[in-house]
């Protein structure tokens, strides 16, 4: 197979997704009347926190749990956190910055071939699911990475998985078969 | 000598003498294999004045509840029944529908999901299995729940039985949609040679079969006597008229390739409507 090891492909990571606790109730209503770029959603109890620095919108619930998206890596995911938990303790609140984690990474990859996708289905079964009428892509599931890939047929790779370490690896994974079944 | 219990039937039956009502039979005949074991008796309608009483309700009116653990099963086996009437399908399917809406509901893992629509996802395998797939928009169409949750329940369901499907392939709706449009079999052929064609040309890449196969058959339909509008096609197969002009836009610089060679054209292929 002619296939390389090392692959040179770009992965634009374009989402990760962080959770951490601030160890202390927060008044929701408080943070929707005096913190800045806020959303209350009232009928689900959350608050939305945009911060701008770092792009990352934060849902913030009264029982001190945070959930932090947008960030383009851990971390940018991490500063953005403690941003965050920093402005929450200027509105007053004994916020403890505690288990940070990092829970979804989100990565695009473009491969320089268009892809025979029935083809793919057929040679990878078990792992390869593809529904036309459903969706134009195949869903290929790594179970040992816990990663999802998502395979076009313009090339073009929507990778998740729990960490930036694990999205890599399993573009690499992937690279033999994809390349096998190209156009 | 000792006892001897005869466990022939009572009276004696011969075969011409009252073929409906069989005296040795108890019970009904249902499927002892998909229900859990059908040993309950029910109270029947009732047949003389004596079952009704003062206000002209029955007497004795509840039908014992029977096989109380598996009514859910019973009444989704009633649902696929009457979906697969709405289509004409054959037993067989229905067979294999019912079959494999029991492992998955005795599987328990699919527990939180309507019930009609792990019916229907059983009934959309089903149809795969047998070699006569139909669209996801068709199953719609009989049944009550959205592509959405049928799609979904459809994947649980291929994972929760660890099987897998084959990939559905443009002339597997050639038959149903050319007849539906009531196209002769000559446009029939030449739409499932063009289709074929088109995929293994691979003009088409990420386009879904039912598109392309639309796409297929308006190509030759215009292309023969029997002309189809897009929006009758589209009707039928259940794609956008503007999918299919998306598709055909795709196989027209093609078109002199893909019609089969002994093809009647009664439209030249350089005349054919170029969208």
């Amino acid at each position: 197979m002619d296939a390389d090891s090392d692959v040179a492909l770009d992965i634009l990571i374009t989402n990760v997704v962080c959770v951490f606790r601030t160890r202390c109730h927060l008044n929701l209503r408080k943070i929707a009347l005096e913190g800045a770029n806020v959303i209350y959603k009232r009928d689900v109890g959350k608050v939305l926190m945009k911060l701008r620095k770092p792009r990352i919108t934060a849902t913030i619930w009264s029982s001190g749990k945070v959930i932090c998206t947008g960030a383009t890596s851990e971390e940018e995911a991490k500063f953005g956190a403690r941003r965050l938990a920093r402005s929450l303790q200027k509105l007053g609140f004994q916020v403890i910055f505690t288990d940070f984690k990092v829970v979804n990474v989100l990565a695009v990859c473009n491969m320089p071939f268009e892809i025979r996708l029935p083809e793919f289905t057929k040679k990878n079964r078990p792992h390869a699911s593809y529904e036309p009428e459903l969706h134009p892509a195949v869903c290929y599931r790594m179970k040992t990475l816990r990663a999802t890939l998502q395979i076009f047929s313009t090339g073009s790779i929507t990778v998740t998985g729990p960490n930036v370490k694990a999205v890599a690896t399993a573009v690499e994974q992937i690279y033999p078969f994809v390349f096998e079944s190209r156009k | 000598g000792d006892r001897v219990i005869d466990v022939g039937s009572e009276w004696r039956t011969f075969s011409n003498d009252k073929a409906t009502k069989d005296p040795s039979r108890v019970g009904d005949t249902q499927n002892p294999l998909l229900s859990d074991g059908d040993l309950s008796t029910m109270i029947g309608k009732g047949t003389g004045a004596a079952s009704f009483d003062e206000f002209g309700n029955s007497k004795y009116q509840n039908r014992r509840t029977m096989s109380s653990s598996d009514r859910a099963m019973l009444n989704a086996f009633k649902e696929i029944t009457n979906m697969a009437d709405r289509i004409n399908l054959p037993r067989n399917i229905v067979d294999r529908t019912n079959n494999l809406f029991k492992q998955v509901y005795e599987q328990k893992s699919l527990k939180g999901r309507s019930n009609d629509a792990i019916a229907s996802a059983c009934l959309y395998i089903a149809c795969r299995q047998e070699g006569v797939p139909r669209t996801f928009k068709e199953i719609c169409a009989v049944s009550r729940i959205s592509k959405k949750e049928i799609g979904r329940c459809f994947k649980l369901i291929l994972k929760a039985l660890e099987t897998s499907v084959d990939l559905i392939t443009t002339g597997d709706f050639m038959s149903r949609f050319c007849s539906n449009l009531g196209l002769p079999k000559q446009v029939q052929m030449a739409a499932t040679h063009i289709a074929r064609k088109a995929v293994e040309l691979d003009l088409v890449p990420g386009r879904s079969p039912i598109s392309v196969a639309a796409a297929a058959i308006y190509m030759a339909s215009q292309a023969s006597a029997e002309k189809r509008t897009q929006k009758e096609i589209g009707d039928i197969a259940g794609v956008a008229d503007v999918t299919i002009r998306q598709s055909y836009r795709l196989i027209y610089p093609r078109a002199p390739d893909l019609f089969p060679a002994d093809f009647k054209f009664d439209t030249p292929v350089d005349k054919l409507p170029q969208l």
